[in-house]
């Protein structure tokens, strides 16, 4: 008996027919009536709350006072000269600061 | 082919598009603005809409006992993820994807719990494959009575396949979607079904000449 020859066109040709015959079977109508029944036992959605939404609808409610306060900062600075009390700042970090100049200065 | 199902939209015409021109009904988009607003019975629409699209999706997929029940599945989870359902796709693509990955569940389900029939192939599959492989031509249609010997064939080579490579098989060989469509309906990256449907294809490609060489070997056994 002559030996089978594997030919996949034939083979595939043949299996592809009957992957698309598939959806040519009757289905029954009915099951989409058991989708509504669920559906309706379900009830309304429950919308969870976006974050990044409500997070953007808060901060763009904010933005009129937020520009005000930015105008009205940048008017205090204009007529306040903004000048650093340095002395204060150092005093902070250093107790005794000629001390420290004076080592400085020495080489001890 | 998927054309049909509208997967593509600017290459192909979907379904809801003639829905949304006509001016009298309302689009789906519209429809899941009142679903999701409250109006659960306007899902029904929607429904009556895809529904053919979901069933060709899943009658291609599923054994035809499972088809019924997963359809629902499709429209159920559907439902729930209405939500998510930002507009920024067809709503019929969108719907599509559920469907193929509803279908993909059902595999893996039923391939963790075996529940897969490895049915054998008796004889009458044998003569069928003969009569195929012995075809003249490579256009050949299934031999006269032997429609559903395929259909056995088939369903006993993809279910040699695990539960993903049996999905690109189909998405990839049989539906005739490019990699990058397979993988957004499976909402898989773009190398892995790629690898897939390689392996996947060497490996159908074994199973079927192994069945032709187990006829071979049983009719050198007969004559000797």
């Amino acid at each position: 008996m002559k030996s089978l020859e594997y030919r996949p066109g034939v083979l595939k040709n043949i299996l592809l027919q009957a992957y698309h015959e598939k959806e040519k079977l009757q289905v029954g109508d009915q099951w989409h009536l058991n989708v509504m029944g669920t559906v309706r036992r379900l009830g309304p959605l429950q919308v969870k709350p976006d974050l990044l939404m409500q997070f953007g609808q808060f901060v763009w409610r904010l933005t009129p006072a937020t520009c005000l306060l930015i105008i009205m900062s940048a008017a205090v600075l204009l007529k306040f000269d903004f000048t650093p009390d340095y002395n204060v700042l150092l005093s902070l970090f250093i107790a005794d600061a000629e001390e420290i100049s004076l080592v400085q200065l020495l080489p001890l | 082919m998927y054309h049909q199902f509208c997967i593509d939209v600017p290459k192909r015409v979907a379904y809801s598009v003639y829905m949304q021109n006509d001016t009298h009904k309302p689009g789906d988009a519209d429809i899941v603005r009142q679903v999701v607003g409250g109006d659960v019975n306007a899902f029904e629409l929607l429904v009556k809409r895809h529904q053919a699209l979901v069933m060709r999706i899943v009658q291609k997929h599923l054994p035809y006992s499972e088809v019924e029940e997963t359809a629902q599945d499709v429209f159920i989870r559907a439902y729930r993820s209405l939500p998510a359902f930002r507009g920024s796709s067809d709503f019929s693509h969108w719907l599509s994807a559920i469907a193929v990955r509803t279908c993909y569940d059902y595999w893996r389900k039923a391939y963790r719990t075996r529940e897969i029939p490895l049915s054998t192939l008796t004889d009458r599959h044998q003569q069928w494959l003969e009569k195929v492989m012995s075809a003249q031509s490579e256009a050949v249609t299934a031999p006269e009575g032997y429609r559903s010997e395929a259909g056995e064939v088939l369903d006993w080579a993809l279910a040699r396949l695990s539960a993903e490579d049996r999905m690109v098989i189909e998405l990839f060989y049989f539906e005739g979607l490019s990699v990058k469509e397979a993988a957004k309906l499976l909402g898989w990256s773009v190398a892995n079904v790629k690898v897939r449907s390689f392996r996947a294809r060497k490996k159908l490609e074994k199973t079927l000449k192994s069945l032709i060489s187990k006829k071979d070997r049983s009719s050198a056994h007969e004559i000797s």
